[in-house]
């Protein structure tokens, strides 16, 4: 047997299996069962880290997720991760860990000089020293060297290997926590028919019932838990959940738990994830987390060696280790000597068991077992100092009087320190529950909350056996009624009660010495002096000691100091621990790994992708995709060797020589139907409507209330009563509820009812003078200028290879060439698509993307939803103030007439051409005077610009202040980013056949 | 997890881990779908849509109503998905006929038949699948056979129906398809999956 420490029976580990571990780069042993700190321990390993601010030597100082000391770095490649607590790692074959916070080795680290030096490191060290001098890149550089002292381990730097995923659930009741409490609550609301899920943090259910020789219901501990075990499994409505934390409750019962599915095991099974994010919906909590222990701060009270009393018990019980061979037990209350039990049983010897509290106030059944059994008992004492390097020798007791000096050296190799159990109240208190200060348990218990949450046992300050079932099981029948149900009772597990006496409240004891450190939160290095001085130099609130301080911080988040600290701040104050309070508890209860968070929405699919029907031919063509709000759109189709702008440039080019095709079903698609739809686009639209004809389309723009420009886009008219409206891709979800909200909530009493249908449709446009011609071989309709002009639509076949396919034809041009658009269903778009790349096979037609579609309309000047209208854009600033109807009211046009939006000096839409072949720079602005010292007075700002391939230059629209006035100007595009100054000539923002002549012909 | 470069094929067969059956995937085909809207407490209403489908429009939220050639699921106060069933010949009134039954009856008719991709998911994971990505409480008692909800996979709206105790089926809108497959795909991995050909409603 390689672990000296381990016991040669009890405990709940497998001893037939060896598990090979590294610590630290050496090869120990432990059983599956172990965590890596029990295992550690079994080899005598105490020493596990070094502190974060004074690099002291640690040990473990817990056995569950509350540790403050043992933050280990695990070592697994791509899943390597820092500060994990050695107390919650289960062990399992060629893990590999080690130490962090330590500099060259843990045991000797340059960084433990700064003890040398503590005096020049007081609370709130860092905000008084390194402000100096007063500029910023100083405190960078001393933040740097501050994150290599601190040192909290490395992350991983490749990809993470692991999935994470999350589940919904719903329940009538939830239950926190699987010790006695927890497990009488799930019993008692499950027998009455609810659905119960009951999660634990720990490998499995029972919390400190594990491992312990209680006896409940006549049976041992053990065998009452695989009875209840089992019946929990056999019923329908019952989840059980272990390695699982209840981290946060939200508003609406919304309680995260977070699931540890295989972490733990060396190898994960394939397409299992690391971690399961259950977003649960209770309508009643029960929270059953427990007690955590706290410490009593004397000096060198963080001396590896020394841990809680309630750990050292559960080394023994659970993992079959002795954490000493010689103990010394320092407590204020009787729960301490159970574990004075345990070692003895273990084969420790207990030096002594120091207890604050006078020799008549030891009145409760285990302290007069202990005395009865002759054991050494120090009755209103204590540690005043503890002794040794890297690992506790002695302590010094003493009488709790601060009048008295003697003290007597009691040699030991382990001190187990109880100051008494904080209930874990954290989650009652996210749920705004209030809590209440109890005197005879020193400790804050819940109280009220407005949400359904009932705490029960040792969260609720019932920690006796007896009392945790009873409360347990009353709490889960209470649950019951407040979820609605029926309660259908059934008598409580029954335990013998325990005579307990009374908890003496003891923060610290008094100090030896001025430079004697007692550590109240020993992640952070905070000591009772660091509190004194906080309460001297005036922060009186318990938040702002956290923050000067650090008192709470870290990992840990105090669940070992926080009411220490608090009680040592209230006896500074001479106020009481109430009227000082508690900081604010947040989520997350413990850490939660980062990817748990998103579960499987990261990466690729951080967002959902929009694709079209036509999505698959793109890809084989060798599309480059640019995002349009969730939708992937063909940005260009380069050719082998080809650059972007090259393709696009040559697509654009053969619109405007022969024809091209562009995949347009991203088009948001509204349709409309009702007696009144012409009514209702006269409102919402700035121009007339209940001219239109069937069988025609029009243009139009909507305004927002404020009367600036919200969208555009056609309307075309299918049946007397049946209308398609289309909006710009990004904006279609926008401007449906735009519509709904005005149907619903302004104009209820119009026959209008509309429909999102942009899915339904899948899009092509046919532009180029040659699109006619590509058209007539593909429908079934007579599209010669005379039946089919200008804005005319149609509904007729589409004849592809898998036969005619119903299509809507119109006749629209966003390029300015003669241009029609297709919708298909979108189940017929790739074949008709293919239809349309066949038939233009003979007349020169590619395929073009979003780039060369931008370009085509640059040079036509036609405004975009974004760039143009940017939300500060009237219609007439976009040269679209003909449209607005003066004979009707619509939605914005009250508010046009305001003098700002009709001033001379508005900003107006125009065209730019870069002068002297030079390159447009992008998000440049406008200037008459280049060499004008900064700040350079703005006349205006580039808006959309692209090289044109038809004209040969540099082009960009620009919103220019009086620009139409401005026409055959020259003034500059600067742009200081790309230190470019350019010479433009303003012009109308038509570039291309301003008269219309190509898209009629 | 590695994630396994078949997770998301459409093809037919067994995926993820090895499967005892626990769940299959079947992509239905929708060949006819139409969103009714109107307000069904109109006697001109009821009577045009009775009068079209054979079956009273559900006014219950979150129901459905059906007859062997349609089913009419619930979207909300006064808009209805009215899904017709493979049999459904294509000797029935055009759309264009129906559109103008409805309009004349104070009704609106709209063809979405290719606007949604569809699965059925069978078998005991199919709930605990669903609730991966969709907040809805998929126990019998909240969400009964013959229910309808809308709500969300993931980021995605997804409108679900209950057709058995272990058989649901989530309709997406069809530009969702491919994403919307992959996310029901890498959480059903774990438990194991079979992909089903294709089906017609």
């Amino acid at each position: 047997m390689t672990q000296p420490f381990r016991l040669a029976e009890g405990g709940l580990i497998d001893r037939s299996t060896s598990l090979a571990f590294t610590w630290d780069g050496k090869r120990l042993t432990g059983h599956p069962g172990d965590t890596l700190a029990s295992a550690l321990l079994a080899n005598g390993v105490h020493l596990v880290g070094r502190s974060f601010k004074y690099h002291r030597p640690r040990g473990v100082f817990t056995a569950g997720s509350e540790e403050p000391n043992a933050l280990v770095q695990l070592d697994r490649d791509a899943r390597t991760e820092p500060n994990v607590r050695a107390t919650q790692v289960e062990l399992y074959d060629g893990l590999v860990a080690a130490s962090q916070n330590r500099w060259p080795s843990l045991g000797f680290d340059v960084g433990a000089l700064n003890g040398a030096f503590a005096r020049l490191l007081p609370a709130g060290f860092y905000y008084k020293t390194f402000m100096w001098p007063a500029t910023p890149r100083w405190w960078l550089r001393y933040e740097h060297a501050i994150r290599h002292a601190a040192g909290m381990g490395k992350s991983a730097t490749a990809p993470d290997p692991d999935s994470y995923e999350h589940q919904y659930a719903h329940c009538d009741v939830l239950v926190i926590g699987s010790g006695p409490a927890g497990l009488a609550a799930a019993l008692s609301a499950a027998r009455s028919g609810a659905r119960v899920i009951v999660c634990d943090e720990r490998p499995r259910f029972g919390g400190e019932l594990v491992g312990d020789s209680a006896t409940i219901d006549g049976a041992p501990a053990a065998a009452w838990l695989a009875r209840v075990q089992d019946e929990l499994a056999s019923l329908r409505d019952v989840i059980t959940l272990t390695r699982t934390t209840a981290f946060g409750v939200y508003d609406g019962n919304l309680v995260g738990l977070a699931e540890r599915v295989t972490g733990h095991v060396a190898t994960p099974p394939p397409f299992a994830p690391r971690e399961r994010m259950w977003k649960v919906r209770a309508k009643t909590i029960v929270l059953a987390s427990g007690a955590h222990e706290r410490s009593i701060a004397y000096a060198n009270n963080d001396l590896p060696g020394t841990m809680l009393a309630g750990a050292a018990r559960a080394y023994v019980q659970r993992y079959a280790v002795r954490c000493g061979a010689r103990a010394v037990i320092f407590t204020n209350n009787d729960e301490a000597y159970a574990t004075a039990a345990a070692l003895e049983q273990a084969g420790v010897h207990v030096a002594a068991i120091v207890d604050a509290r006078p020799d008549g106030a030891l009145t409760g059944a285990l302290p007069g077992h202990a005395r009865a059994g002759g054991w050494p008992i120090v009755a209103q004492s204590a540690i005043r100092i503890a002794h040794g390097a890297t690992r506790v020798k002695a302590v010094d007791v003493g009488a709790l009087d601060p009048a008295s000096k003697v003290t007597r050296r009691i040699a030991c190799d382990l001190v187990c320190v109880s100051g008494g159990f904080n209930p874990a109240v954290h989650l009652f208190s996210q749920a705004r529950g209030k809590l209440r200060y109890d005197d005879a348990l020193a400790a804050f218990v819940p109280d009220v909350s407005p949400m359904p949450i009932l705490a029960a046992g040792g969260a609720n300050g019932r920690g006796d056996l007896a009392a945790a079932l009873a409360d347990g099981h009353a709490a889960g029948l209470a649950a019951v009624e407040r979820a609605g149900l029926r309660a259908i009772g059934s008598s409580a597990p029954h335990a013998e009660a325990t005579q307990a006496g009374a908890t003496r409240a003891l923060w610290a004891v008094p100090a030896p010495s001025k430079s004697a450190k007692r550590f109240v939160d020993l992640q952070n290095d905070v000591t009772a002096n660091d509190i004194a001085l906080a309460a001297r130099e005036g922060y009186t609130s318990i938040e702002h000691l956290k923050r000067y301080t650090t008192l709470g911080m870290g990992t840990d988040q105090g669940k070992t100091s926080n009411i220490t600290g608090l009680a040592l701040l209230a006896e500074r104050l001479q106020r009481t621990v109430p009227e000082v309070g508690t900081t604010t508890f947040r989520p997350p209860y413990t850490p939660v790994t980062l990817g748990t968070i998103p579960g499987h929405e990261s990466g690729p699919h951080l967002e959902p992708v929009r694709e079209t029907p036509m999505h698959d031919w793109h890809v084989a063509h060798g599309a480059r995709f640019v995002n349009a709000g969730l939708w992937r759109r063909p940005h260009s189709y380069p050719r082998p060797g080809e650059s972007e702008f090259d393709a696009a440039n040559r697509e654009a080019k053969n619109v405007r020589a022969n024809v091209g095709v562009v995949d347009v079903s991203t088009l948001g698609k509204i349709e409309l139907q009702g007696r009144d739809v012409a009514e209702f686009l006269n409102r919402v639209y700035i121009n007339r409507w209940d001219t239109l004809a069937v069988g025609r389309c029009r243009y139009g723009v909507m305004l927002r209330d404020d009367g600036m420009v919200q969208d555009d886009g056609t309307t075309s008219r299918f049946a007397p009563t049946h209308y398609l409206m289309t909006t710009t891709t990004i904006n279609a979800a926008r401007i449906m509820q735009h519509l709904e909200f005005l149907l619903q909530a302004v104009w209820p009493e119009l026959d209008v009812a509309v429909s999102a249908v942009t899915d339904q449709w899948a899009a092509a446009a046919l532009s180029g003078p040659k699109s006619r011609d590509v058209l007539a071989q593909v429908v079934d309709i007579d599209v010669g200028n005379a039946a089919f002009p200008f804005l005319a639509v149609a509904e007729c076949s589409v004849r592809t290879a898998v036969g005619n396919v119903p299509a809507r034809l119109f006749r629209m041009s966003y390029s300015g060439e003669l241009a029609y658009e297709i919708h298909v269903p979108a189940i017929h778009g790739q074949p008709t698509w293919d239809a349309i790349v066949a038939a233009g096979a003979t007349f020169g037609l590619m395929p073009y993307g979003t780039e060369a579609m931008s370009t085509l309309r640059i040079e036509k000047g036609h405004v975009v939803i974004g760039p143009e209208a940017d939300g500060r854009t009237t219609a007439d600033d976009l040269g679209l103030g003909g449209l607005v109807n003066k004979a009707k009211w619509c939605v914005g046009k009250p508010l046009l007439e305001r003098p700002a939006l009709v001033a001379a000096d508005r900003w107006q839409l125009v065209g730019l051409t870069a002068m002297n072949g030079a390159t447009m720079p992008r998000a440049a602005k406008i200037v008459a005077d280049p060499n004008h010292p900064a700040p350079n007075p703005m006349l205006g700002h580039v808006t959309s610009w692209c090289f044109s391939p038809n004209l040969d230059a540099w082009i960009a629209l620009a919103l220019v202040a009086n620009g139409r006035a401005r026409h055959g100007e020259t003034l500059w595009a600067l742009s200081p980013l790309a230190d470019a100054k350019v010479q433009v000539q303003i012009g109308p923002p038509c570039f291309i056949d301003p008269n219309g002549e190509r898209l009629r012909a | 997890m590695l994630e396994d470069r078949a997770i998301g094929s459409m093809a037919p067969g067994c995926y993820g881990a090895p499967g005892q059956g626990a769940l299959t995937l079947r992509e239905i085909i929708i060949a006819r779908a139409w969103n009714v809207q109107g307000d069904c407490a109109r006697s001109t209403v009821e009577a045009a849509v009775r009068e079209r489908f054979g079956v009273a429009l559900p006014r219950e939220p979150n129901t459905t109503a059906a007859n062997d050639r349609w089913m009419l699921l619930w979207l909300g106060p006064t808009s209805w998905l009215a899904v017709a069933a493979a049999a459904d010949s294509a000797s029935d009134p055009s759309f264009n006929a129906s559109r103008d039954a409805l309009n004349a009856a104070g009704a609106a008719l709209f063809d979405v038949s290719a606007a949604r991709a569809g699965w059925t998911l069978a078998g005991p994971r199919a709930a605990t699948v669903l609730a991966k990505a969709c907040p809805l409480d998929f126990d019998a008692r909240a969400f009964p056979t013959g229910g309808c909800a809308q709500s969300v996979y993931g980021h995605i709206n997804a409108l679900y129906y209950r057709q058995g105790s272990d058989t649901f089926t989530m309709l997406v809108s069809s530009s969702y398809r491919r994403d919307a497959w992959h996310a029901l795909c890498v959480s059903a991995a774990q438990y194991g999956y079979e992909v089903l050909p294709p089906q017609a409603v």
